[in-house]
């Protein structure tokens, strides 16, 4: 096993770089597993109010209705009417809309007159689509009285759509006792961890490999008389091992940030995949130790390929909101599996085999591109060793 | 002498792959990988109808308007739902297996919803049935009222009309995908401080063998220093032109009107951050690879905070220690391309320039004073 301590004594000299990239790499997942674990809160049982500056040139009735049904969904913020003012308070995000009440509206509304209200917003946030809805449904109700009801006025307009706006739908969650948010946190974390063990493998296993590549000692080595064979299967042994130990730290810190959250099923599956997918990573970096030829290019194709990976299969960005082509690409990366895989997990809700089917071919598939980098890898360095 | 160490000082570091690939094809690899995962959210959705099942028994067989609405929804070419009607297990075991983003049921005389997780089609399919159930509510109440038209009141419910018309607060609509370019951008204007890094590590005697033998020749340190930084900061110029017009041309990334005032931000850009890497290689003492977190980890840390990697941290900043936004060099060459865009007055864009020319002579002078005239006897 000579081979095999040697390559654990290498990567224990690269410890301290490698903690570095460790280190870094846990902070930005779990701060962006937090941030998204806050942005995603619930918006449909409890939605999130969003801030919201409600300018009205006339003080009627029909208005403070209005504004009072917002309270519902929005902070307000009061602002000068002054349009730098406003449009810093965009700029900065202080209010996300900023709704304009013209003149005269609450008459023209009441004659039955064609009228619109003016809005100034910070585009593509759902929370701004959602008072679109609330004061279209205010409006458009209340339009329905002033056409059939004689001498309506604004006062009792308003008392009966307050009380008509009042119906909600009761929603029932179907979930096995843990709420589905409850896995949003798990599932950003894992998510991430697609980018950050990936790198810390690559440089690891790249800075190990180097090593190796040195033509000199590799001569040497094939005078051993030790088999190529044993060589190689204690070469990648080693790397599992360092493998194993990455992943082993990266999912018990996950336990340390959430563990209330992890204890049930899903957690397992969660776990399981990101094992698979550690392989596979495993796969990936011993096919890049073997291709790279310089310690300084090792940093390089490592940054280019986990950030590669990571934006097209949804990692950065929810795999929802990517174009199907992207996708179409992404799903021959593994990247994109693993992705696949959790998401799903976090949606779990039943563990029967139909539900868990889909998981299971994710890491199937997963398994099936570990074998094939490894083989490609093993090829590769053949080739490389016979130059 | 000039031409002499700038032409061979620019030859030098075009070989220098390393630098080239950090300095510009980093920036652009990531400029496409952010147009790849971003570009879908610019240019908005396109809309899928919502599978959804309906619990088809006699109850939901008695509420003839909830039918009439949903059926209405579901049928036309930009239709909202795809329906599937089935009994209450069935529809169950298709939510189960995410078939359907949610089943509807009716209980009570009441639609009921119930969903596997919250998310935005889940609320849009709320959001529809809420306003089904207002708008029924203020028909039963008109209806109880003595209506003028009751014919008239059934053909209005189905013409809903947007009350709300948006009007933009300045020439151009706040896109916040923007930032993500523009703190690219910048990152990019700060990896010159590789280059600007390197001229420091290449005239120090101290620190590297070239460097010990530029300072036995006889040439005055300031020019020889002077005449390759110039070499640098033309190939940066050129690496960042290139950026930028990979962004404005191949990736259409919009910059506004106000083209020129776009390149003489870039130039800023590129200068603060060749300026910034000679200062922290010549403040620190340490050796290269420490100088070298330094300037990637202050980069990473700047890009950061002026929302690179995620847009929040930008506007937290700017809301709670409004200070840190404006000693960020990053985020302040971040908001000049922004409010160039998005303003339509430049106050703005003047004060984030000022501030960052404000930091290139800072830069420019401590390294000055921080090199001039150290000699060594003997290394």
């Amino acid at each position: 096993m000579q081979v095999f301590k040697l390559c654990l004594r290498v990567l224990k000299k690269n410890i301290p770089s490698l903690l570095i990239y460790v280190v870094i790499f846990l902070a930005i997942s779990l701060i962006m597993a937090l941030a998204h674990t806050n942005e995603q809160e619930d918006a449909l049982f409890s939605p999130s109010k969003s801030n919201i500056a409600f300018l009205s040139a006339e003080e009627t009735p029909l208005v403070r209705g209005l504004k009072e049904e917002l309270g519902k969904v929005a902070n307000f913020v009061e602002l000068p009417d002054d349009a730098e003012a406003l449009q810093d308070a965009l700029f900065f995000r202080e209010v996300s809309y900023i709704l304009r009440v013209p003149e005269g509206f609450s008459e023209r509304f009441m004659n039955g007159e064609q009228v619109q209200l003016e809005k100034t917003i910070v585009p593509d946030s759902f929370s701004n689509a959602y008072l679109d809805l609330k004061i279209d449904q205010y409006l458009n109700s209340a339009r329905l009285y002033v056409e059939q009801i004689e001498d309506l006025s604004q006062e009792s307009l308003v008392q009966y759509l307050k009380s008509d706006l009042s119906a909600d739908t009761p929603v029932e969650l179907k979930t096995n006792g843990v709420k589905a948010a409850d896995h949003v946190y798990t599932n950003y974390y894992f998510n991430y961890l697609a980018y950050s063990m990936l790198a810390v493998l690559i440089l690891g296993t790249s800075a190990l490999m180097l090593v190796y590549h040195d033509q000199d000692l590799q001569r040497r080595n094939a005078c051993s008389p030790l088999s190529p064979g044993s060589f190689n299967r204690q070469f990648f042994l080693a790397i599992l091992v360092f493998t194993g130990l990455t992943w082993f730290l990266m999912v018990i810190f996950c336990f340390l940030f959430n563990f209330k959250n992890l204890v049930n099923i899903n957690a397992v599956f969660f776990v399981a995949n990101s094992f698979v997918f550690a392989v596979c990573a495993a796969g990936i970096s011993f096919l890049v130790g073997n291709m790279v030829k310089s310690e300084s290019s090792i940093p390089a194709v490592c940054n280019v390929l986990t950030l590669g990976l990571a934006f097209i299969s949804g990692v950065f960005v929810p795999a929802e909101l990517l174009g199907s082509s992207v996708l179409k690409v992404a799903s021959f990366t593994p990247t994109y599996w693993y992705v696949a895989a959790n998401n799903r997990i976090a949606a779990l809700a039943s563990f029967n085999y139909a539900s868990l089917q889909p998981v299971f071919s994710a890491m199937l598939i997963q398994a099936g591109f570990a074998l094939a980098f490894i083989a490609i890898a093993l090829v590769l360095g053949k080739k490389r060793r016979l130059e | 002498m000039f031409t002499h160490i700038f032409c061979n000082r620019l030859k030098c570091l075009l070989r220098d792959k390393e630098n080239i690939f950090w300095t510009m094809v980093f920036p652009v690899l990531l400029a496409i990988f952010f147009y790849l995962a971003l570009s879908n959210i610019q240019q908005g959705e396109v809309f899928q109808s919502i599978k959804i099942a309906v619990v088809d028994n006699a109850e939901y067989q008695k509420a003839e308007h909830l039918k009439t609405a949903l059926n209405e929804a579901a049928t036309g070419k930009s239709k909202l739902f795809d329906l599937t009607h089935a009994a209450r297990e069935e529809a169950e075991q298709l939510l189960e297996q995410d078939k359907v983003a949610a089943y509807l049921f009716v209980e009570g005389g009441r639609p009921k919803l119930a969903v596997k997780k919250s998310g935005i089609r889940q609320s849009i399919v709320k959001s529809f049935l809420d306003s089904y159930q207002q708008t029924a509510a203020s028909v039963n109440s008109i209806l109880k009222n003595k209506p003028r038209d009751p014919q008239q009141l059934l053909n209005s419910i189905g013409d809903r009309r947007q009350y709300v018309v948006e009007v933009s607060g300045t020439a151009a609509e706040p896109d916040s995908v923007l930032i993500y370019f523009y703190s690219l951008i910048a990152m990019a204007c700060f990896y010159g401080g590789f280059l600007g890094m390197r001229e420091i590590t290449d005239i120090e005697a101290n620190i590297s063998p070239l460097a010990a033998r530029i300072n036995v020749s006889p040439v005055h340190k300031l020019k020889a220093f002077l005449s390759s930084m110039s070499a640098s900061v033309l190939i940066h110029l050129a690496e960042m032109f290139i950026l930028l017009l990979f962004l404005r041309y191949v990736l259409r990334v919009d910059f506004g009107s106000k083209s020129v005032y776009v390149v003489i931000t870039t130039i800023t850009g590129s200068l603060t951050g060749l300026s910034f890497g000679a200062f922290i290689s010549a403040l620190v003492k340490k050796s290269e690879g420490i100088k070298i977190a330094i300037l990637v980890g202050g980069t990473m840390t700047g890009s950061f905070l002026s929302g690179m990697m995620y847009l929040e941290m930008k506007y937290i900043v700017s809301q709670h220690v409004p200070l840190l936004a404006y000693i960020n060099p990053v985020n302040l060459l971040t908001d000049a391309f922004y409010s160039l865009y998005y303003y339509d007055t430049m106050s703005r864009y003047l004060l984030n320039i000022g501030i960052l020319g404000f930091f290139i002579v800072f830069f420019c002078a401590c390294t000055y004073f921080i090199i001039r005239r150290r000699k060594y006897a003997s290394l």
